[in-house]
C-alpha cells in the first residue's frame, strides 16, 4: 500500500502566523487545484464564540487564501449545522463576517441547498437513500476543516465526522437524527465513500476534551494536521490525543479489512512527529477504552 | 416592505425557495400564509396551486419536488386553512396521525427491551419525527400540534384529540430542566441540555392553552431570550410563543440590528405581525 502523507504543524494561537503555516503545511501534499473548485467545510455548531466548539474562522481565511493561491478557480465556504437552523447567524456570531471579506457571497448553507438523490454505497449503514447538496457534489475538492474533539457518542469528532454537515437539514431536520438511526460510526464510514475528492484539516489548536462535542472543555493541543487521506489524518489525530484509533468505529469501518490506513507505519508523518506534540484529551465520560497505550 | 419582497421573490412556478434557487414546501407555505394573512389573494393561490400540485400518493408532502419521501412538512401544509386545500386537507391529517416517533414503536421498544433495556416496553408519548423512522424532536412535533389542534376545532375527532394530549406530554418530557425547550435533547450522557430561543417559542405556540408551572418557567425563559436574539428565526418564535399566551411584553420592539436572512424569517415576520394585529393564521 502506497503510505499516505499526513502533516503535523505546530500552531499556538489563532493569530497572523496561521497563514504562512496553512501554506507550508499544504505545500507537502503537491495538490494541483489549478482551475478547480475547491469546497472548504468548517464546523459550525452553537452560538458560543468564545468556545472552542466551532471551526475558527481564521483559520478558514487562511485556508481559503492558500488555495487561491495554488490557482483554485473557486473557493466557497459551506456548511449545514445539524442543531441550529440559523446558519448565517451562527457563522457571524463565530467571528467569520468578520474575518473573511465579502463572508456572505463566498459561503453556501448546504442545509438549504439543492440536492441531487446519490445511491449510497451501503458498505456499512442502514441508508438505503441519500440527498446531497450540489454545491457539495460539484466540488472538484471537498476540503473538511474540522475541530479535535472528544464526541460523546463516537469518541472523537475530527475530519470524517464533520462530513455530517453536509447532510441537508432541509430534508432530514435538526438534528439530522436519520444518520443516528442508520448508524452513526456506519454512516460516517459511508459518507467517506460518496466523495471521492477529499482533502483533510483539523483545528488542534484549541480542542475540545472531555464532553464533547458541545459541553467539553477546550484543550489546547497547538497542531494543525493535514492529508489528502481523511482516514490517516483522523487517525493522527486520534495518537496526537492519546485515543487509539482503531478503538474509533467508523476508523475501524473506512479503512477496510485490513486497517491499514490506520496502522502507523502507512502514514508518512511530515513536519512534527507524533510524539513531540501529544497530548493526552480528557475522554468522554462513556469511553474509558480508548486510551492509546502508550510504548 | 417585507410583504411586497417577497411578493417579488415568488418563483415563477408558484412556489418559493429558502433564499433563491428552486421552490421548498417549507418557504412555500409560509409565504402562502403571510399572503392570506394581508389578502394577497392572486399571489397565495398561485402558491397554494403548488403546494396541492406537490401532494405525494401516501397524503404527505416532500420538503422539494423530486424528494422521494413525505416529511414534517407536511404538518405545515395542514397547517393553511383547510377550504384552500380541500381533500388534500384530510389526507395531511390523516399521513399525521399515522405517523410517530420511531423509538415509540413496538418493534423498537420490544428490541430495545430484549437487549437488556428495560425501560423500553413502558409506553411513552409519541411525538413526530423530521422524517419517518427517525425519533420525535420539538419542532416537528410543535407544527404537527399546531395543526392537529387546530383541526380539533374544525371537526370533532377523537383520535386527533388523542395525539394532541399525547403530543404535548411529549413536549412536556423534553423540556429542559429549567424550562425552554432546545430540539429535544433534554440531558446528554447525564449533563443537562440548555434550551435554544427559536425552539423554546416554537414549544409554546404548541402549548396554548396549557397552564401548568412548567409552562410559567418556560414563558420566563422566553422572556429572557427576548432581548438577546442572535437570529430573526428566534425572535419570530419568541415573539409567537408568548403572544400564544398573551405574554408579549407591550410595546415590545423587536430589535432593528436582526437581519431577515431567508424568506422564511421575512413570511413569519409578517405572520407574526399579523397575529399581532388580530388576524392569526396559527391558532384560530
Amino acid at each position: 500500500m502506497v503510505p499516505s502523507t499526513v502533516s503535523i504543524v505546530r500552531a499556538p494561537a489563532y493569530d497572523q502566523s496561521i497563514y504562512e503555516r496553512v501554506k507550508r503545511m499544504l505545500s507537502a501534499h503537491n495538490l494541483d487545484v489549478r482551475s478547480r473548485r475547491v469546497l472548504l467545510k468548517p464546523n459550525l455548531v452553537e452560538f458560543e464564540p468564545e468556545s472552542s466548539i466551532n471551526t475558527n474562522p481564521l483559520l478558514v481565511h487562511a485556508v481559503m487564501e492558500s488555495f487561491r493561491e495554488m490557482g483554485a478557480s473557486s473557493v466557497r465556504i459551506a456548511e449545514g449545522p445539524g442543531h441550529r437552523r440559523n446558519t448565517l447567524d451562527l457563522a457571524d456570531a463565530a467571528g467569520y463576517f468578520k474575518i473573511i471579506p465579502r463572508f456572505e457571497d463566498e459561503f453556501v448553507d448546504l442545509n438549504l441547498d439543492d440536492v441531487t438523490r446519490v445511491q449510497p454505497t451501503r458498505l456499512y449503514s442502514r441508508l438505503t437513500k441519500i440527498y446531497l447538496p450540489n454545491t457539495a457534489l460539484g466540488a472538484d475538492l471537498l476540503v473538511s476543516i474540522a475541530k479535535m474533539k472528544t464526541h460523546h457518542w463516537v469518541g472523537a469528532t475530527l475530519s470524517m465526522k464533520n462530513l455530517f454537515g453536509v447532510i441537508p437539514s432541509g430534508i432530514y431536520g435538526w438534528p439530522k437524527n436519520v444518520l443516528h438511526w442508520a448508524g452513526m460510526n456506519e454512516c460516517i464510514a459511508d459518507l467517506h465513500t460518496v466523495f471521492r475528492r477529499q482533502f483533510a484539516i483539523v483545528d488542534g489548536i484549541v480542542g475540545m476534551e472531555g464532553n464533547g462535542p458541545i459541553q467539553g472543555v477546550p484543550k489546547r493541543a497547538g497542531v494543525l494536521v493535514a492529508g489528502g487521506d481523511p482516514v490517516a489524518v483522523d487517525a493522527t489525530c486520534c495518537r496526537i490525543m492519546g485515543i487509539d484509533p482503531f478503538k474509533i468505529g467508523y476508523l475501524r469501518l473506512a479503512s477496510g479489512e485490513l486497517q491499514s490506513h490506520l496502522t502507523e507505519r502507512n502514514i508518512l508523518q511530515a513536519g512534527e512527529k507524533i510524539a513531540d506534540v501529544a497530548t493526552d484529551f480528557e475522554l468522554p465520560p462513556d469511553f474509558p477504552g480508548l486510551r492509546l497505550e502508550k510504548t | 416592505m417585507p410583504i411586497e419582497m417577497l411578493a417579488g421573490r415568488q418563483n415563477p412556478d408558484g412556489g418559493w425557495p429558502y433564499v433563491q434557487g428552486r421552490s421548498w414546501t417549507e418557504p412555500t407555505v409560509y409565504a402562502v400564509m403571510a399572503m392570506l394573512a394581508v389578502g394577497e389573494k392572486a399571489t397565495a393561490q398561485k402558491g397554494l396551486r403548488w403546494i396541492l400540485a406537490g401532494q405525494r400518493k401516501d397524503g404527505g408532502w416532500a420538503p422539494q419536488p423530486g424528494v422521494d419521501e413525505s416529511t414534517w412538512v407536511t404538518a405545515l401544509v395542514a397547517l393553511l386553512p383547510p377550504e384552500h386545500l380541500g381533500y388534500a386537507h384530510d389526507r395531511a391529517i390523516a399521513w399525521l396521525l399515522e405517523t410517530k416517533g420511531e423509538e415509540t414503536s413496538f418493534t423498537y421498544r420490544l428490541r430495545e427491551h430484549l437487549l437488556g433495556n428495560q425501560a423500553s416496553l413502558e409506553k411513552q408519548d409519541p411525538g413526530w419525527p423530521w422524517v419517518p423512522g427517525a425519533a420525535a424532536w420539538v419542532g416537528p412535533t410543535a407544527i404537527a400540534l399546531l395543526a392537529l389542534v387546530k383541526e380539533a376545532r374544525r371537526k370533532n375527532n377523537p383520535e386527533v384529540q388523542t395525539r394532541i394530549e399525547a403530543g404535548r406530554r411529549f413536549l412536556l418530557s423534553r423540556m429542559c430542566v429549567d424550562g425552554g425547550w432546545n430540539h429535544g435533547s433534554v440531558r446528554a450522557l447525564g449533563y443537562e441540555s440548555r434550551p435554544y430561543p427559536e425552539t423554546t417559542g416554537m414549544g409554546l405556540v404548541a402549548m396554548r392553552g396549557v397552564k401548568s408551572p412548567k409552562i410559567e418557567q418556560s414563558l420566563s425563559v422566553a422572556r429572557g431570550f427576548l432581548n438577546q436574539c442572535h437570529s430573526a428565526d428566534a425572535l419570530n418564535w419568541l415573539r409567537l410563543g408568548l403572544l400564544a399566551h398573551d405574554q408579549l411584553p407591550a410595546g415590545f420592539c423587536p430589535p432593528a440590528a436582526v437581519e431577515y436572512r431567508t424568506l422564511i424569517e421575512t413570511a413569519l415576520q409578517v405572520l407574526v405581525s399579523a397575529v399581532e394585529k388580530g388576524n392569526n393564521l396559527f391558532w384560530s
